[in-house]
C-alpha cells in the first residue's frame, strides 16, 4: 500500500457521508409524525372560532408518501373491523372553524389486508369530527402507516402519511384545510 | 484440530442461518400476507444469516464457499427488494427516495456497499489495486453492509421484533467481530506457510504478498 493515508482519508470521508445521510433522515420518513395513542379515547374539541373570527390556523400540508397506495373514491363504510380507532378534527385554515360534511378518506394496512383493501370514506359531523374503527394495524414497509386524504372540493387537496406504534390503540389525525386559490 | 471442529462449526452456521428466517416466518405479522411479502421476508432474513456467516468462512480460509455465499447473499438482497417492489411499488419508490425513512436509507446504502463488495470479489484480479488496498476496501465495505443491514432489520417493525431483535443484534456483533478476526486468521496462515523468519525476511515478504489466499495478483 503506497499511500495508506490517502485510503484512510477516503474511507473517513465516505464514513462521514454515510453517517450524515443516515442521521439526516427522519426515522419514519419526511413529515411522518407518530400520531398513535393508547388508553381512553379523547374527543377532539373544536376551538372557539366564533369568538375569534380573524384567527387563522396553519393549513395541513401533504407530506411525502401521503398518496402511496391511494385509490380515489374509497367506499363509504362505517367500520373496517375493530380494535383500532382513527379520529380527527377537520377545520378551515380561515377562522379555524370546524368543517361539517366534508369527505375524508382513510387507508391503512391491518390484520385483514393491505392498504388497497382497507380504505374508507366518511363525512365529518356537525362539529367537524370523523371517526373510523378498524382492525389493528400491521406494519406496511416496516412500520404501521395511517393515510388520511382530502381529495378536493372547496379546499385544496391534502394527503398525509402518519405512523403509529404496533401496540397503539388509536390514531388522531387532524386536518386544517385551506381554500383553493 | 480444525477438522474436528468443522462439524460443530457447520452445525452452528446452519443454526445461525435458520434462526432469523424461522423467527421471521412464524411471526404473526405474516398471517394472511401476500406471497411477495413472505418471499421478501424470507429472503431478507436469509440474507442476514448469509452476511453474518461470511466473515467466518473467510476466517476459516474457505474462500470458494465465501465467494459462493457472497453471491447468494447478493441475490437474496435483490429478491428481498424486488419482492417489495412487487408488493407495493408506491411504498418501494418512496422508501428509496430522499424522503424515505431511516431504515430504508440504511438498506439502500448497505445494498450499494454489498454491490461494491461483490464487485471487488469478482474483479479482484483485474482492478489496479494493491493487495493491501483491496483487503482494506473489502473489509470496510463488509463492515458497512453488516452494520447497516442489521440496523435496517432492527428498525423494521414486524418480522424480527422482541426475541428477533436480540438475535439480530447478537448476529450483527458476531459478524462485525468476524471481519477483523478473519484478517488476523489469514495473516497467521500466511506466516505459517512462510515458515519462521529468517535472514532473508521471507516470512514478512510472504505475509505482505499473500493478501487473501485468493487476493489480487499485484500486491502493493
Amino acid at each position: 500500500m503506497r499511500r495508506p493515508w490517502l485510503l484512510g482519508l477516503l474511507l473517513a470521508l465516505v464514513t462521514a457521508g454515510i453517517v450524515a445521510t443516515v442521521v439526516g433522515s427522519e426515522t419514519s420518513g419526511t413529515g411522518a409524525e407518530n400520531v398513535g395513542e393508547s388508553g381512553p379515547e379523547r374527543v377532539a374539541t373544536p376551538p372557539p372560532a366564533e369568538r375569534e373570527p380573524e384567527r387563522r390556523c396553519e393549513a395541513t400540508e401533504s407530506n411525502p408518501g401521503g398518496t402511496n397506495n391511494y385509490i380515489p373514491d374509497a367506499p363509504t363504510v362505517d367500520s373496517l373491523g375493530s380494535g383500532f380507532v382513527i379520529t380527527g378534527l377537520v377545520r378551515s385554515a380561515d377562522g379555524c372553524r370546524p368543517l361539517r360534511d366534508v369527505r375524508v378518506q382513510v387507508w391503512l394496512a391491518t390484520e385483514t389486508g393491505g392498504e388497497e383493501d382497507n380504505r374508507a370514506s366518511m363525512r365529518t359531523d356537525v362539529e367537524g369530527r370523523y371517526r373510523l374503527e378498524t382492525a389493528p394495524t400491521v406494519p406496511q414497509f416496516g412500520e404501521p402507516n395511517i393515510h388520511v386524504g382530502y381529495d378536493g372540493g372547496a379546499y385544496g387537496e391534502v394527503f398525509i402519511r402518519r405512523v403509529v406504534d404496533l401496540d397503539d390503540e388509536r390514531a388522531v389525525v387532524n386536518l386544517t384545510l385551506a381554500r383553493r386559490g | 484440530m480444525a477438522d474436528r471442529r468443522a462439524p460443530a462449526l457447520g452445525a452452528a452456521a446452519v443454526a445461525v442461518a435458520a434462526l432469523p428466517v424461522a423467527l421471521a416466518l412464524t411471526d404473526r405479522h405474516l398471517a394472511g400476507a401476500s406471497a411477495a411479502l413472505v418471499l421478501s421476508t424470507a429472503a431478507g432474513a436469509l440474507a442476514v444469516s448469509a452476511l453474518v456467516v461470511q466473515p467466518l468462512l473467510a476466517r476459516g480460509g474457505r474462500i470458494a464457499r465465501h465467494q459462493v455465499l457472497g453471491s447468494v447473499a447478493f441475490v437474496l438482497v435483490l429478491v428481498h427488494g424486488g419482492a417489495l417492489f412487487a408488493e407495493a411499488p408506491d411504498d418501494a419508490w418512496f422508501a428509496m427516495s430522499p424522503d424515505g425513512p431511516t431504515r430504508a436509507r440504511m438498506a439502500l446504502i448497505a445494498t450499494v456497499a454489498l454491490l461494491g463488495v461483490v464487485a471487488l470479489g469478482v474483479l479482484r484480479n483485474r482492478l489496479p489495486l494493491g493487495a493491501g488496498t483491496w483487503r482494506v476496501l473489502h473489509a470496510y465495505l463488509a463492515v458497512v453492509v453488516i452494520a447497516l443491514g442489521i440496523g435496517h432489520a432492527v428498525l423494521t417493525d414486524g418480522a424480527l421484533d422482541d426475541a428477533g431483535t436480540t438475535v439480530l443484534v447478537v448476529l450483527g456483533v458476531l459478524g462485525l467481530l468476524g471481519v477483523p478476526a478473519a484478517h488476523v486468521a489469514r495473516t497467521r496462515r500466511a506466516r505459517r506457510r512462510a515458515g519462521p523468519p529468517d535472514a532473508s525476511g521471507g516470512a514478512d515478504a510472504a505475509v505482505a504478498g499473500s493478501a487473501f489466499e485468493s487476493g489480487p495478483r499485484n500486491p502493493a
